[in-house]
């Protein structure tokens, strides 16, 4: 037995969605998906991070830009690489999920057992995780099915989201235009594909995966059947819908007031004057009858059977999902672009560009770019007063951020605190350490060195600490007086760090003239619960 | 929710009235044109509760007519998705009832035990809000939601 998953389209779930426009006509055309956005979003920060974390960028010393993005971009696709075959597998659990007795069947095709295509729609998908951009014949031909029906399917899954396509007229011009462009690029012919096809006047359609938004699809998807079900179950914050079953045509509860009629205790059908019947009942069951206990307690047990299996049936592509959630999406570009980056390699020659990851190296992969601006204003926007008083209530001892590596920068003028640093007067001897430990680094990645480096380094730390210590409390016997202006000294400094905790753009708002001591008494204070473990990251630029 | 907000309407006032209660006619005059009317951005109108300024008239060419813009402080109800009500059950039929919480129609869907002019508190779940008109629907299956009030069980 397995769910009516298919009770749930996204066909279905737009037009639920349509309840929300405000307009008294809701049979306009479906909304547009408004989810890929803020998922998206949320999506390829993560990949960002992560992508910047791996790069590790600062540990080179400051360079002129240009240079930078390159070990990125390399670092990204070999995890592209990586990471496919788990985005693969994804699709193919989706597919069996969800579009497993699908049938592409034009509505005025008799539906007859021969011709029953169900399961199609899976093994295009599966054909489709082991190619990147194909052209739609190319691929009917090595399905050894008709283009027309292998259409049918993939515009089935382009309104799906799941594959991207692209539609291209490749006309003598456009065909003289590349095979200039080729030309100029070094060699005599054209070697990709595009070659053979350049004097016909054929619209040629060329389909990919597209696995960034598969997951936000299969996501989305997952949490629409469970809120629906979830919804259903304890009836609560569900709009009535309506249905005719004459005219078929659908009202929500919004339209209830035209909708009563003054002869009976029914609604009625603005166009055919027939009963609606309530619509929402479909899920659940047929035997719902007017509404009396028995039936709405089976329809509970039904829902919550319903939702049992759900979870179960689904739990191998919730994990997948899981895994595949940290990682970077393949992503291939547009056509275009895609394109540009196999002429490029081919043109250049280089027989380890031409090898699949290219597709994600950083030019080329244009996607996640414009999100880049949108993060750093949602992340600036969060320092405020209020982060100001906590940072005050706190001052006895607690709570400095040390700012994650990754969030670390070149050109960033931060506060040691936020370093992870500790000590302001053994600086010197350190920062050659630290220096010499960067060279190792860059050489090769020697783990045991480092970790006896950090080691270490502790120790000399928590040395230095102690001295201060003591240091400090024959200061405060001496002079108290004096010790209670530092502290107020502190107060407002540490505010002002956490000021700059919250914010991308770092501002100098380190107040120069500083004495040492003040340093120390506030550096006191941090050293016990600081963790220090980005020492390797830091670029040196005050001191 | 209630709000107590300024508004601004350009009244038109016939020539007869032009004379010494010129401004109390135009007062009345906008009580009689606003209150309980309803306009999607800012709900329905319930009472005016005073006039800021009435500015300067412009006559109409043709018509004689004077056109004063009036700003005026008034108490409005504006229904929100969520918000708790307590309403009077209008009418009941087989797809649910219909209550009223002073001006505005909710409709309650599933719930067809309940008594015609019982009072009902009611969470509205979702609103339409058209140019001139606002329609709600509400649940009453949530806690603390439900009949309040039997008209059978009061007298």
């Amino acid at each position: 037995m397995t769910v009516p998953i298919q009770v749930i389209q996204l066909t279905d779930l737009k037009q639920d969605n349509n309840w929300l426009s405000p307009t008294k006509e809701r049979r306009g055309p479906p909304l547009p998906y408004l989810f890929p956005f803020p998922l998206r979003l949320r999506s390829n920060r993560r990949r960002r991070r992560r992508a910047a974390a791996r790069a590790k960028p600062p540990r080179t010393p400051p360079r002129s830009g240009g240079g930078l993005p390159a070990p990125r971009a390399d670092l990204a696709s070999a995890a592209a690489m990586g990471s496919i075959e788990s985005f693969n597998r994804l699709v193919r659990l989706a597919a069996r999920a969800f579009y497993d007795d699908i049938s592409m069947k034009g509505d005025n095709q008799p539906k007859t057992s021969r011709g029953d295509n169900r399961g199609m729609a899976v093994v295009v998908l599966d054909a489709l995780t082991r190619r990147q951009w194909v052209r739609e014949e190319d691929l009917a031909k090595a399905l050894k099915l008709h283009s027309k029906q292998l259409r049918r399917i993939l515009r089935f899954f382009e309104e799906e989201k799941l594959v991207t396509r692209d539609h291209r007229k490749e006309s003598a011009k456009g065909a003289k235009i590349y095979s200039a462009a080729a030309a100029a690029a070094g060699d005599g012919q054209p070697v990709t594909k595009e070659g053979e096809e350049k004097v016909k006047m054929h619209t040629h359609s060329y389909c990919c995966l597209d696995y960034a938004q598969i997951c936000d699809v299969v996501r989305y998807r997952i949490h629409r059947m469970k809120k629906k079900l979830k919804d259903e179950l304890d009836s609560r914050n569900t709009i009535q819908h309506y249905i005719c079953p004459n005219c078929k045509k659908r009202y929500s509860a919004f339209d209830a007031l035209q909708l009563i009629s003054y002869t009976d205790e029914y609604f009625h059908c603005e166009n055919c004057n027939g009963e609606l019947v309530a619509e929402s009942d479909k899920l659940a069951s047929e035997e719902m009858g007017d509404g009396d206990d028995n039936a709405r307690k089976r329809r509970r047990e039904k829902l919550k059977d319903m939702q049992q299996r759900i979870d179960e049936q689904l739990k191998p592509l919730q994990a997948q999902l899981n895994r595949v959630k940290d990682l970077p999406a393949p992503e291939f570009g547009s056509l275009q672009s895609w394109e540009r980056a196999n002429i490029g390699a081919f043109g250049t020659a280089d027989p380890s560009a031409a090898d699949p990851s290219r597709n994600s190296q950083g030019p080329y992969n244009g996607t996640p770019m414009p999100y880049l601006g949108e993060t750093k204003v949602e992340v600036a926007l969060s320092g405020n007063g209020v982060k100001d008083e906590g940072a005050e209530s706190g001052t006895n001892g607690n709570a400095l951020k040390v700012l994650p590596p990754w969030m670390i920068k070149q050109g960033m003028t931060l506060t040691k605190e936020q370093r992870g640093e500790t000590s302001n007067s053994s600086n010197p001897d350190e920062k050659s350490e630290v220096k010499d430990e960067k060279k190792q680094d860059s050489k090769e990645d020697e783990k045991s060195i480092h970790d006896e480096y950090i080691k270490a380094y502790y120790e000399a730390l928590k040395k230095r600490q102690e001295e201060e210590e003591a240091k400090r409390k024959i200061q405060q016997e001496g002079e108290t007086f004096a010790s209670a202006s530092h502290s107020e000294r502190q107060v407002g400094m540490k505010s002002k760090r956490d000021d700059d905790d919250d914010g991308i753009e770092w501002e100098e708002e380190q107040p120069a003239g500083n004495t040492a001591e003040t340093y120390k008494l506030a550096d006191l204070n941090v050293e016990a619960q600081e963790s220090g473990d980005e020492e390797d990251d830091i670029d040196w630029e005050e001191g | 929710m209630f709000f107590h907000i300024v508004l601004e309407r350009n009244m038109q006032l016939h020539p007869r009235h032009f004379g010494p209660h010129l401004r109390d006619k135009l007062v009345s005059k906008l009580i009689k044109d606003v209150e309980g009317t309803c306009s999607g951005r800012h709900g329905f109108v319930v009472a005016i509760t005073g006039v800021e300024e009435i500015g300067k008239g412009l006559i109409r060419e043709g018509t004689g007519y004077v056109t004063f813009p009036v700003k005026y402080q008034c108490v409005v109800f504006r229904p929100f998705k969520g918000e708790i009500l307590e309403a009077v059950v209008t009418m009941v039929n087989k797809m649910g009832f219909f209550a009223e919480a002073g001006p505005v129609q909710i409709f309650v869907s599933n719930h067809v035990k309940i008594q015609k002019e019982s009072e009902v508190r009611l969470k509205v779940i979702g609103t339409r809000v058209d140019a001139t008109e606002i329609f709600c629907i509400g649940t009453i299956k949530d806690d603390f939601l439900g009949v309040i009030s039997d008209p059978g069980a009061a007298v």
